[in-house]
């Protein structure tokens, strides 16, 4: 069902979803960003709509929400162990396309690759998302090329029209409270962009064989290996696990899952002092490759979404879309050399 | 009700064999199915988990041989018989016999790489009527480094064992050199259906791994095991991903065909 | 030629080396400006100069080459670059009031730079409107952050930009990023404990390096901006030296209270038959002891709880004097 919300329904409407649940969505922090008096748009929690930022991406993704950046498992002393507690309550959250398309990949990850993920489990069965949608796209998302553009398995959309909201809802719970708090009900359908500024073609005859071109050696020096793509791309999953103690005898303390980078040095680190992938442009390598051709051959669709927040977070203004773009050259020159 | 795969259980410890100042063998409480190769998340709350593979399988017991390396196996180190261990697990492929069943078996180990073939080993050793006959080449840094020593004694009633070390530094008489040396001048009935299992150190294992190849092994006749840094066992936390493979989920033990593949 | 050359002085001209030839000396607070001015210096200097232009070690320009008598047709043309740069004047359309405190200066802060704490040319600009126009030798700089680009040691205040940095534990991975550049570029005042950092509040110097350099935004910037106060550095031919720290983490309202106290301070103790009338507040303070000074520019000052007072302050540098 469709409706228009004047912009007090839509507090109306935040409000009583914050009754029951969390509400989380990309909202301002004024002066977080790196430089002073710049702002963040990041993920936290919301009251009203007013909060909820709809004309810039999100530096940080949704994912936060989902795999938390840290995460307690469970606390324990010597020799007994409690499980951390679940959040007492659910969750909605706002997202764009590219991000719930996003969901899929971490669902793949957390439930299908090996046993359920027990915590992501918990977490995503009581999520709701609404998407937002969006009439125009950044200058670095590459959605459409990714096949992410256009929203699906949403709970409900939401999206500045007519001085309100325009929403979209296809779940019976919300429908009740939205028919109570509407202006009116007309036929929306989410926006979405049918086209983008910056073009991604992942060429098709891609294989293993690309790690051994050279422009990857490049990137050994333009990359800092901060790790910055990967905690803003909504679908990067990995963790590494942490222990501490609270006390100073050491007897009672916590296991937590902090969320992790393929580009920071310490990733492959291996007890004995071993590690792989010691140079930044094989970091580069692994991690592109991973979201163009491993992530595809092992669950039959791209990784990356085209969300783009990696280019626009670099500090060494290394574009991924770049990337991506070069492995059709990278390719031919490895079978060149190959010849 | 959802399984919490990441919380472990308490395994009391039954026996701890000393190999070396650095490797001992902590034997297990463990009721279950185990395949050698597989491993195991070992913790101590507080300072964290190691994965840890197996080393041997008993009556409700499963060996872990720990090497030194790390603030958790430190503190590992600190623990006696009737002490308890978290653990969970197990995880992982694991070696299957069935692939050794009735060929010609060669293993090649290297250091603590001998501790996931132990069990495979001990198997086809105390069966010699399974393979057409199974031979060891074991290297050692020095006999000082020499793990599991009251094995090979037995070991060598039924099967070919060689074993090498780097240097010699005691002058105990062992034959000195590197595992590969071995692998040119092995005999076999029929080498184009022998199978070899390789564990060990990167480096060695790519050259053990090219030695067999020039012997006339078939690649799909090969299997090796891999190390990477492996967080969460369970597929999810990314560390030891390689290519479209999660070591943790797919392997440690792969096929040769399976495992030239895996390029970090 | 008749020319009173304390006067014009006074009205930033200067007698320069060429007989019957001065030269127009224009100042940019914060040494940032609307580029539509420098079109204005441009047509002063061809029109009334001999064509040059020198910009300033203060971030001003000065423009030689002008005969003394077209002076009056020079200020009236100064006048719109006078106040659309904001600066305090008595009598519209006759220059400059004054030119004995000098131009603050100002690195280009976070209008551009992305380590600066802080706009500095907004600050200077209030700093200017709160002492201008006045005839006392007074030199103050700004400077975004600890890097001290604009040399503010070498001036009587120098004010160098600070940020708290603020830790949000739950957003850090233990990545390291913070700690290594804290140790690489500024103080190593973070450690790692139980895979956090840690912050030795004593060492650090709020440049932001973590912030900077956290992937995170576990680390962020206050949203109070703070500063360090440096005192009574100074250049020349006697006693050369660099600014003592005198206050850390102090705000922008105590920095301009005790600025504008200083003025008193100097008007009561200067050399009356000092050259020009006019000395280094540094070597008055040297006559009159530190704690003169500091009572005439402490009062009325509420300095923020975090501020930290370093006394007392010894100064270095070569004494050619002596």
């Amino acid at each position: 069902m469709g409706y228009i919300l004047s912009p007090e329904a839509a507090d109306r409407l935040i409000a009583s979803l914050a009754d029951d649940c969390l509400v989380f969505a990309p909202k301002r922090f004024v002066g977080g960003a790196v430089f002073s008096d710049l702002d963040c748009i990041r993920y936290g929690e919301v009251k009203t709509a007013g909060e909820i930022v709809f004309d810039q991406k999100s530096d940080y993704s949704f994912k936060e929400i989902l795999t938390p950046v840290c995460q307690a498992l469970f606390y324990f002393t010597e020799d007994q162990i409690k499980e951390a507690d679940a959040p007492e309550k659910g969750a909605v959250v706002f997202l764009r396309s590219c991000d719930l398309h996003a969901v899929k990949r971490l669902d793949d990850i957390y439930l299908n690759n090996g046993e359920e993920d027990y915590y992501y489990r918990r977490l995503r069965d009581r999520v709701k998302f609404v998407v937002m949608g969006c009439s125009e796209a950044f200058d670095s998302c590459f959605c459409v090329d990714m096949g992410t553009n256009v929203p699906e398995g949403y709970n409900m959309s939401m999206e500045p029209a007519e001085g309100g909201f325009a929403i979209d809802c296809r779940d019976a719970e919300l429908d009740e409270l939205l028919g109570s708090l509407a202006d009116r009900e007309c036929d929306v359908e989410p926006s979405h962009v049918e086209e983008t500024k910056t073009r991604v073609k992942i060429p098709e005859g891609l294989t293993q064989d690309v790690m051994r071109s050279k422009i990857w050696d490049e990137y050994d020096g333009r990359c800092i290996a901060c790790g910055r793509c990967n905690f803003v791309c909504p679908t990067c999953t990995c963790y590494t696990m942490q222990d501490l103690f609270y006390t100073e005898n050491g007897r009672v303390g916590e296991r937590r899952r902090v969320q992790a980078s393929c580009m920071v040095d310490g990733f492959t680190d291996v007890a004995g002092g071993g590690s792989y992938r010691k140079k930044n442009g094989e970091r580069m390598r692994f991690k592109t490759l991973h979201k163009a051709l491993d992530y595809k051959q092992r669950f039959g669709y791209q990784m990356c979404v085209g969300c783009g927040r990696c280019d626009d977070v670099c500090p060494e203004y290394i574009s991924f879309s770049r990337i991506l773009n070069r492995l059709g050259d990278m390719m031919e020159e490895v079978n060149t050399d190959a010849e | 009700m959802l399984n919490n795969e990441y919380v472990p259980f308490l395994s009391e410890i039954k026996e701890v064999i000393k190999h070396t100042a650095m490797e001992y063998t902590f034997r297990m409480a463990y009721e279950g199915d185990i395949r050698p190769g597989q491993f195991f998340e070992v913790s101590i709350p507080k300072y964290g988990e190691a994965p840890i593979s197996v080393s041997g399988i008993g009556e409700g017991t499963v060996d872990l041989t720990i090497r030194k390396v790390g603030a958790v196996t430190n503190e590992v180190f600190e623990k006696y018989a009737g002490d308890k261990l978290f653990m969970r697990g197990p995880y992982g492929n694991g070696f299957d016999y069935d692939d050794y069943r009735g060929k010609e078996l060669v293993v090649v180990a290297g250091g603590t790489g001998v501790s996931p073939v132990r069990g495979v080993v001990d198997h086809f050793a105390s069966c010699p009527d399974e393979t057409q006959g199974l031979t060891l080449i074991a290297g050692f840094k020095s006999p000082h480094d020499m793990l599991f020593r009251d094995d090979f004694p037995r070991w060598e009633k039924t099967s070919n064992i060689i074993l090498t070390v780097d240097a010699d530094d005691e002058n105990t008489g062992m034959k000195v050199g590197l595992v590969t040396e071995y692998i040119p001048g092995l005999e076999l009935d029929a080498v184009e259906d022998a199978a070899a299992i390789v564990v060990g150190p990167p480096v060695m294992m790519r050259f053990a791994v090219k030695a067999l190849l020039d012997r006339g092994f078939r690649e799909e006749n090969i299997w090796v095991s891999q190390e990477r840094k492996m967080c969460c066992g369970l597929g999810k936390c990314g560390h030891c991903k390689v290519g479209d493979t999660y070591i943790c989920l797919d392997g440690p033990v792969f096929n040769y065909t399976k495992g030239k593949f895996l390029i970090d | 030629m008749d020319v009173n050359t304390k006067l014009i002085k006074k009205n930033a001209f200067r007698v320069t080396k060429v007989r019957g030839m001065t030269a127009s000396r224009v100042r940019v607070p914060g040494g940032h400006l609307e580029a539509k001015y420098l079109g204005m210096v441009q047509e002063i200097a061809e029109e009334f100069g001999n064509g040059t232009v020198h910009i300033t070690s203060r971030q001003g320009f000065e423009i030689p080459g002008i005969p003394f008598e077209k002076m009056p047709e020079v200020n009236s043309r100064l006048q719109p670059i006078i106040e659309g740069l904001g600066i305090n004047q008595t009598d519209p359309g006759t220059g400059y009031p004054a030119s004995g405190t000098r131009n603050i200066t100002a690195c280009p802060g976070n209008r551009i730079c992305p380590y600066a704490c802080y706009d500095t040319t907004a600050f200077a600009q209030r700093i200017e409107k709160a002492i201008f126009p006045n005839d006392l030798h007074f030199k103050v700089a700004l400077t975004g952050c600890p890097n001290d680009c604009a040399k503010v040691r070498m001036h009587d205040f120098g004010i160098i930009g600070m940020t708290e940095p603020q830790f949000e534990p739950e957003r850090c991975v233990n990545c390291g990023a913070c700690i290594k550049y804290c140790r690489k570029k500024s103080v190593e005042a973070l450690q790692r404990v139980k895979f956090r950092p840690q912050r030795n509040e004593e060492k650090c110097i709020g440049c932001g390096e973590c912030v900077i350099n956290c992937p995170m935004r576990a680390w962020t910037r206050s949203e109070q901006k703070y500063y360090k106060l440096t005192l009574l550095g100074r250049t020349g031919k006697r006693n050369p030296r660099l600014g003592e720290d005198f206050i850390k983490w102090i705000d922008e309202d105590s920095i301009v209270k005790i600025i504008v106290n200083a003025y008193e301070y100097v008007t009561k103790y200067v050399d009356p038959e000092a050259p020009g009338g006019k000395e280094h507040i540094g070597y008055i303070v040297d006559r009159t002891g530190f704690e003169e000074f500091e009572k005439f520019i402490m009062q009325g000052v509420t300095l923020p709880e975090k501020a930290e007072v370093f006394k007392p302050l010894y100064w270095k540098g070569p004494h050619f004097d002596r």
